[in-house]
């Protein structure tokens, strides 16, 4: 029988430290002298309450989890935050019903940003920073996950990035910390530069800190309607769209970055492909744009390149309103949405290193093909790729097809036309945030679906973000057994 | 360097067939007193001239089999050859088709997709219907013989898994044409006649009857009828089901059962998943248009059951026009898509079988997470799959979603909308027939459509019907190095 307490503890641990950030948007609405800081103050009670029974409840001294552990860990850490996350919504100022506000909770814990708020501009700025604070929690919750636990479990292929002396089975040491603090203090001063960027370029202090925080976790919340567009101003686009950039690169290269080692990160092959395949899409978007739609190269430039960006990584915020760039780009959009950035980074979708293993063993079987008895193998960053690790990118990629196609079939059980089940689908499991088409597109909400499609909305941005198999492991039978 | 010889004298060889099978719609022309009957006359001369200079020139002297680079060779020359060959009669016939409609249909035909750019099919001459539905039944045939004679040795995503126990192991490619064509082309000949009396009995007169069963047992999909078989009753249209459902197996498990005393299509692995596959999805949309769309039970049954039948075969026959049938359907017929009849069929996709192994590869993926130290397999058919196979089926299945992301994107660029696009590029890869959407959709026609995206989805049928990997090894620089 699994040992639940270690469990439990680490899920108490992780609501304290959410009811502890809830104090911030109290304050926030305390200093505007708006009366909603009482709502925050009392979720933050029950939050804090819950999470210190939890973790008082279940005293143990472990020192190491087993792998059933760490993936009942995994899975009920993000689960109960988007449940309690969502309290302040439900009673808060935007008069969310209980569906609602676990949509929109999930959506930004996972670095969605799918909203179903419209007038933003009319709320308090605590809700707003709330938001923003959901994505920022959610995007360095995903990193640790991505570089601590993703690569001992072996999801996926993410063993090729496993780091010694870090994860399950293996007791904390004192590397592990200060890897841990590595990452924190490179998220942080990150956010902090970009806050600093953003508000020399002339947004407002407090919507550059909403919006330093949903850029660098590839996020996406904003404080407007639509989104930067309602700040027209090209400095703020261009400093967003390099935090986005930044937010999809491997959290673990920044270090390298700091030392001045450039030549290791360019060599990197997962970078690389990252940036090649956003400039290919980029160059495509603007040229069509400046041909198509008569745009001037430099605002062709700055609308193609910005979106792009945005949905290949995930981020979800808007300078242009691109529903109706028909053919080309909305073709590039649709497949750059589940590309996704670099696995290590906030970033979400079937992540650039998958694509670059299987496209690498595609290659070798194309040249098998001529010479059977050649002793080519596949390789990723030079070194050679095990048959383990490409299985397990391949069942990865399929069970990713599988679970869009599953989610977009649901989607369109429940009556969405064919571009919003399609698009939604893949914006929730890629935790993009806005789909395709007039219903979800850009500049509009998901608060005219159906109870039930935003449940299954949420649904699969957790299973995306969560890289399907730590869900999926739960529901196999034998995870229970013994 | 390679030699070509053989590879031509084979390619004349082919022609002479083609310039064969053109008389026999100038017969019916000639019978029925259509002046059409000199363009297949003098069409079939051209063609039968030049197949005989190119089998007299290149006649070989002893070489009886053929190395792995001429067998590539000759698979990609040939089915281009042979299509724009049979395009001629289209081009000159009174309907009067342009250059690239020409193309279009003959490809279309031959790799037997069954995407049409004639509109006015009721009223056509009986010698251009005819010649449509021999264009799919030989091209059925043609590609039949080379998925069991050649493709195995040429070990083409996972196929030499289905390489016959007596084929030796050397690089030597021996296609056992005469031996394999003759029992495959008996089975094949039979159920043909079966059919036609089927349909004959039906309703449906003679020359109907025998254009459908030719273009169903191939899963083609070229109707007599701009209404296809919306045009007849349920009666035909389940005779179809069944021809259709023949038509996706692997017809080499119908080879004289009686003598092995066994009847090996009920055991086989992959004949399974096919038929559950397709029950599933054929009651899911039943219910779903008798639920939502108040369709008559019996109704709602024959309508999805055909459809779903004629999507996974890849034949591309419509009963009525789903595309209205509402999103979850779109949906639905979008991923189906996809998926493809089995291997050693005439019909095309990324095949059963593969899926197959995919979804038991995702299943051992979660095992060994679960149990990170067990030992775990994939199967098929109670066999172990070896290693190559395994990697040579992930590298078809990653080129293939590749491919279909290429050419929906050059779609975009020809001018096509999004959803015909995509429905466009992976219709044409997978051999279907009809996409969705109102342009292409099963109530659609391909004339409308851009000259550049005829050529582009013409070359992608081929692409497709090849397996990909034996046109795209022509493309690369080490073939022709070799």
């Amino acid at each position: 029988m699994t040992d639940f307490r270690p469990v439990l503890q680490i899920v108490g641990v992780i609501l304290c430290l959410l009811a502890a950030a809830m104090a911030l948007p109290a304050l926030a609405d305390l200093i505007a002298a708006n009366d909603e800081w009482q709502v925050f103050v009392l979720s933050g009670g029950a939050t804090l309450f819950a999470g210190l029974g939890l973790m008082l409840g279940t005293r143990t001294d472990f020192r190491v989890l087993t792998v059933r552990q760490t993936y009942l860990a995994a899975a009920l850490g993000w689960l109960a935050p988007c449940l309690f996350a969502a309290l302040p919504l439900a009673s808060g100022p935007a008069h969310l019903s209980t569906v609602d506000a676990i949509f929109e909770a999930t959506s930004g814990l996972t670095t969605t940003a799918s909203t179903v708020i419209s007038g933003l501009e009319r709320m308090p700025p605590g809700l707003l920073l709330w938001r923003g604070l959901l994505n920022w929690m959610g995007g360095i919750g995903i990193i640790v996950m991505a570089v601590a636990v993703l690569p001992t479990l072996h999801i996926g292929g993410m063993q090729i990035f496993r780091v010694q002396g870090l994860g399950a089975g293996e007791p904390a040491s004192p590397r592990t910390a200060r890897l841990g603090r590595t990452i924190l203090g490179v998220y942080v001063s990150l956010t902090v530069g970009l806050w600093a960027a953003l508000w020399l370029a002339g947004m407002p202090r407090f919507d550059a800190a909403i919006h330093a925080m949903s850029t660098i976790s590839t996020g996406g919340f904003g404080t407007k309607d639509m989104s930067l567009g309602a700040y027209n101003n090209s400095m703020i686009d261009l400093i967003a769209c390099i935090g986005m950039v930044l937010g999809g690169i491997p959290y673990l290269l920044f270090p390298l970055m700091a030392q001045g080692q450039w030549r290791a990160i360019l060599r990197d092959q997962q970078v690389r492909w990252y940036l090649g395949l956003m400039g290919l899409g980029a160059a495509a978007v603007v040229l069509w744009l400046m041909v198509a739609r008569g745009f001037e190269p430099l605002t062709a430039m700055r609308h193609g390149v910005f979106t792009v960006v945005s949905v290949m990584t995930g981020t979800g915020l808007v300078t242009i309103d691109y529903s109706d760039w028909t053919g080309l780009p909305a073709a590039i959009l649709f497949f750059l949405t589940f590309v996704g950035g670099c696995a290590g980074s906030a970033a979400a979708g079937i992540k650039v290193f998958r694509l670059k293993l299987l496209f690498a063993n595609a290659r070798v079987q194309l040249h098998r093909l001529l010479r059977p008895h050649g002793i080519e193998i596949p390789t990723f960053n030079k070194k050679p790729i095990s048959e383990d690790v490409l299985e397990s990118a391949m069942g990865f990629l399929f069970v990713y097809v599988l679970g869009f196609a599953v989610l977009s079939m649901l989607l369109g059980f429940m009556g969405l036309d064919f571009i919003t089940s399609v698009s939604g689908a893949a914006s929730a499991i890629s935790n993009l945030g806005p789909g395709l088409g007039e219903t979800i597109g850009p500049g509009s909400t998901f608060a005219p679906l159906p109870d039930m499609a935003k449940l299954l909305l949420a649904g699969g941005m957790l299973f995306g973000r969560l890289e399907m198999f730590i869900l999926l492991v739960l529901v196999v039978p034998s995870f229970w057994d013994q | 360097m390679i030699d070509f010889k053989p590879v031509i004298f084979i390619n004349g060889i082919l022609l002479l067939i083609l310039a064969a099978a053109m008389g026999v719609p100038a017969l019916v022309d000639s019978v029925s007193a259509d002046p059409d009957w000199r363009v297949f006359a003098l069409s079939g001369l051209t063609t039968g001239f030049i197949g005989f200079g190119m089998a007299l020139g290149a006649w070989p002297e002893r070489q009886r089999s053929l190395t792995t680079h001429q067998a590539f060779l000759l698979t990609g020359s040939a089915w281009f050859l042979v299509s724009a060959f049979a395009a001629l009669p289209f081009i000159f016939s009174g309907v009067g088709l342009s250059v690239a409609d020409g193309v279009f249909e003959a490809t279309s035909g031959f790799t037997t997709t069954g995407s049409t750019v004639i509109a006015g099919l009721d009223h056509a001459p009986r010698g251009l219907l005819l010649w449509r539905a021999l264009l799919n039944w030989l091209g059925g045939l043609a590609f039949m013989v080379m998925a069991v004679a050649l493709m195995p040795s040429l070990r083409i995503g996972g196929m030499q898994l289905f390489k016959m126990e007596s084929s030796d192991k050397s690089d030597k490619v021996k296609p056992r044409v005469a031996q394999v064509a003759g029992s495959i082309s008996l089975v094949y000949l039979s159920f043909t006649t079966a059919t036609t009396a089927a349909l004959w009995l039906a309703g449906m007169d003679i020359f109907d009857a025998v254009c459908h069963a030719f273009s169903a047992l191939s899963t083609g999909g070229f109707s007599t009828s701009d209404r296809s078989l919306a045009h007849w009753g349920p009666a035909a249209q389940w005779v179809m089901v069944l021809a259709m459902l023949v038509g996706g197996a692997p017809l080499a498990l119908f080879v004289s059962p009686w003598k092995r005393h066994a009847w090996p299509f009920l055991h086989d692995s992959q004949v399974r998943w096919y038929v559950n596959f397709v029950a599933f999805f054929a009651s899911l949309l039943a219910f779903w248009q008798w639920a939502v769309n108040d369709m008559e039970p019996g109704d709602a049954l024959t309508h999805a059951t055909f459809n779903v039948v004629s999507i996974v075969t890849t034949s591309g026959f419509s009963s009525i026009d789903y595309n209205a049938w509402g999103g979850f359907a779109q949906v639905v017929f979008f991923i189906l898509l996809f998926i493809g009849g089995c291997t050693g069929s005439t019909a095309g996709g990324v095949k059963i079988f593969r899926w197959e192994v995919l979804f038991k590869l995702a299943g051992v993926h979660l095992k060994r997470l679960l149990h990170p130290h067990g030992i775990f397999f994939v199967d098929f058919n109670q066999r172990r799959i070896p290693q190559p196979v395994l990697e040579s089926v992930l590298g078809f299945v990653t080129v293939f979603f590749l491919t279909f992301a290429f050419f929906a994107l050059g779609l975009t660029v020809a001018g096509m909308d999004l959803i015909s696009a995509l429905s466009g590029s992976a219709q044409a890869l997978s051999n279907v027939g009809p996409g969705l959407g109102a342009v292409i959709g099963p109530a659609g026609n391909y004339k409308s459509v851009p000259e550049a995206a005829k050529w582009i989805m013409a070359f992608e049928m081929v692409l497709g019907r090849l397996e990909l990997f034996s046109v795209i090894v022509l493309f690369t620089r080490s073939f022709w190095r070799g």
